[in-house]
């Protein structure tokens, strides 16, 4: 219990050096990172994590402009998603934190009290997160 | 079709069945039901192309964890991360409708990954998701059929060797997707999960290979913590291994067991096969053991002995009470010990075993101890029959000499060499060693009752058990009992007779002209 406090600013300045502010960010982001590359359209990775597809639109966007994922031309709506190979230890290191807190569920619950939620599919979403 | 036109799928025991490999750019379906190994089977071509052969590959997988497979990998010692980094493999996350819009697309993102890296492979895991959709009307059915040729036509042109699984279920749909798949795959390998009494046996099959020729039948397939799949040649496909050795020799080598060599004619013919028949306890083992010992002592050949029964540490202990000491050979590898469980013995794996040890150390003199735990072991009698006929087969070939040990159910007397399956006739000579009662006690006797191409003693002799194994009791010293064996008659026949004296002279007579 005394770890409470520390872990919460760990996870904050984790999200906040990592450019993260939305649930929404946070589940595209873990998508990306657990399925590899992932050769998809928004639509169907919408479909697949439970958002709505304009949700995982700027999810994917605002990931991509914080260097987080990359994302190959399109093929009409299809592209590889990756996580970003980044040359920054800082953000990878932070990255892989906050990576192995989401495997335990305390560090899931404690991720979805800091995220914002985004307004659509919220009680969905916090149940699946849960 | 030349070796060059042939890839390797690495996988132990596969190439073989395969005649050297699958030819280039043929799409192999791997079909099977659940829990069969399609997954790691497709996995292991894939990782043994890029290791072994420098073939960079791809694996697509369909709404899987990708990380599951890494995973996976990894408990089998294959590091599929350090491959992504080095860009030799890509891990293809994917949705069937992505994969089906990919190949009909000009500009498609996966072959150019492919492209990219240099990829030479591809495993799909999973095209039957590609047909989830299908329904029983005829137009579906025709779109998944152009779908699939499609795929087949977009994987060809990028020089692609693909390896699809496909998961086998019994609803009508997914009959109707093997059918059609089955039609357009080049090779079609079907892997078997079946239940024999209680335990489960894996196995593999190529149904089809174009432009190849290939092991037809049932193998026997195994998947072997850190190391993967391994495939056994089912134990009765004829050897194609071209030999230009001789199946038969004009060399004779005397056995070095004293006993048996003075009954046989002086010794066998080298690669030539013996059956040793008789009763639990009247030394089989003992003359098994003798054999190999003599084998490598006078004839400087090193010896096999596959032993059901009994633990090697106990089969040194046993021989080591004779004074007949293994253990110098064994360690020094003149003389090789093979023990298995009869406990769910797998006769592929176990005749695949077998035929390594007698390869690896030049093997010339084998001992099989005993052939009724492999009847019980087995259970099938057809597979028991494959398996004798095969090691029989094996042995002539390689004009290695070779015992093979009968445990016979009858305690006295012997009415039929092999009740349970006769093959005495497909071996060369046929040792008889049985226990007579005369008075009230047990004699251990010898006789042979078949040497072909040896002018061999049809006298039975009694023997004993002793320091150094196997002798005979000399006729002339013969104490035990006050007359020798040759004073009786059906001895074999459970009722050994004492001649009366006119009878005595006339069997003392042909005793006398036979030898």
């Amino acid at each position: 219990m005394g770890r409470g406090k520390p872990l919460e600013s760990t996870v904050q300045s984790c999200l906040d050096g990592m450019g993260i502010s939305l649930l929404s960010e946070w589940d595209v982001l873990a998508f990306v990172y657990r399925h590899g590359a992932s050769l998809a359209s928004s639509d169907q990775i919408a479909h697949l994590i439970g958002y709505e597809s304009t949700v995982v639109k700027a999810a994917l966007d605002r990931l991509e402009s914080e260097k987080l994922i990359e994302r190959s031309r399109p093929s009409e709506e299809v592209r590889f998603y990756r996580i970003f190979a980044s040359s920054d230890a800082g953000r990878q290191r932070r990255l892989q934190q906050i990576v192995s807190l989401a495997e335990t569920r305390v560090g899931r619950l404690l991720l979805a009290k800091r995220l914002k939620p985004d307004g659509s599919n919220r009680d969905e979403k916090n149940n699946r997160i849960n | 079709m030349s070796k060059d036109g042939l890839i390797k799928t690495g996988i132990t025991g596969l190439d073989d069945i395969l005649l050297g490999g699958i030819p280039r750019t043929n799409v192999v379906l791997l079909q099977g039901v659940t829990g069969s190994g399609k997954t790691l089977m497709g996995l292991e071509v894939i990782y043994h192309g890029i290791v072994q052969y420098n073939e960079p590959g791809i694996i697509v997988v369909f709404e899987t964890n990708p990380n599951k497979l890494v995973r996976d990998a990894a408990a089998f010692g294959w590091n599929l991360e350090e491959l992504q980094e080095q860009k030799k493999l890509q891990i293809v996350f994917t949705t069937p409708q992505v994969f089906r819009h990919e190949l009909r697309s000009t500009d498609s993102l996966l072959l150019e990954t492919a492209n990219e890296i240099g990829a030479q492979r591809i495993f799909v895991d999973g095209i039957g998701l590609l047909n989830r959709d299908l329904g029983g009307n005829a137009p579906e059915r025709a779109g998944f059929r152009e779908m699939l040729q499609q795929l087949f036509e977009s994987l060809d042109r990028e020089n692609l060797t693909a390896i699809m699984s496909l998961e086998v279920g019994s609803a009508p749909n997914s009959m109707a997707t093997v059918e059609m798949t089955d039609f357009l795959a080049d090779t079609v390998i079907q892997l078997g999960r079946d239940r024999k009494g209680r335990r489960i046996q894996r196995s593999l099959e190529v149904l089809k290979s174009r432009g190849q020729d290939y092991e037809t039948g049932e193998h026997t397939m195994h998947i072997t913590e850190g190391q993967g799949v391994q495939i056994f040649r089912r134990v009765q496909a004829p050897s194609r291994a071209g030999s230009k050795q001789p199946t038969s020799s004009t060399m004779r080598s005397v056995i070095g067991v004293d006993a048996v060599d003075t009954l046989i004619g002086g010794g066998i013919f080298d690669g030539s096969t013996t059956m040793v028949v008789g009763i639990s306890g009247v030394g089989k083992t003992v003359l098994g053991t003798q054999i190999l010992r003599e084998g490598v002592l006078k004839q400087k050949t090193k010896g096999l002995l596959v032993s059901l029964d009994e633990h090697p540490a106990q089969i040194i202990r046993n021989a080591q009470t004779l004074g007949l000491n293994l253990e110098e050979q064994v360690a020094d590898g003149t003389i090789q010990i093979l023990f298995e469980s009869p406990q769910e013995l797998d006769v592929d794996a176990h005749y695949a075993r077998i035929i390594k040890l007698i390869e690896e150390h030049d093997i010339k003199r084998m001992v099989i101890d005993g052939m009724t735990s492999y009847s019980t072991a087995i259970g099938e009698l057809a597979v028991y029959r494959d398996f004798v006929h095969a090691i029989v087969a094996y042995s002539k070939q390689r004009l290695m000499t070779s015992f093979f040990n009968y445990e016979n159910p009858e305690f006295l007397g012997v009415s039929s060499y092999m009740p349970d399956f006769p093959l005495s006739s497909i071996v060369d000579n046929l040792i008889l060693m049985s226990l007579v009662e005369i008075n009230n006690s047990l004699h251990r006797c010898i006789s042979v009752v078949k040497s072909r191409g040896s002018k061999h003693s049809f006298d039975t002799r009694e023997f004993v058990i002793g320091q150094g194994g196997i002798s005979l009791v000399p006729l002339e010293r013969n104490l035990l009992p006050p007359v020798p064996l040759q004073a009786y008659s059906s001895l074999l026949s459970r009722a050994p007779t004492r001649f009366s004296g006119s009878k005595r002279k006339n069997g003392a007579a042909a005793v006398q002209d036979k030898e």
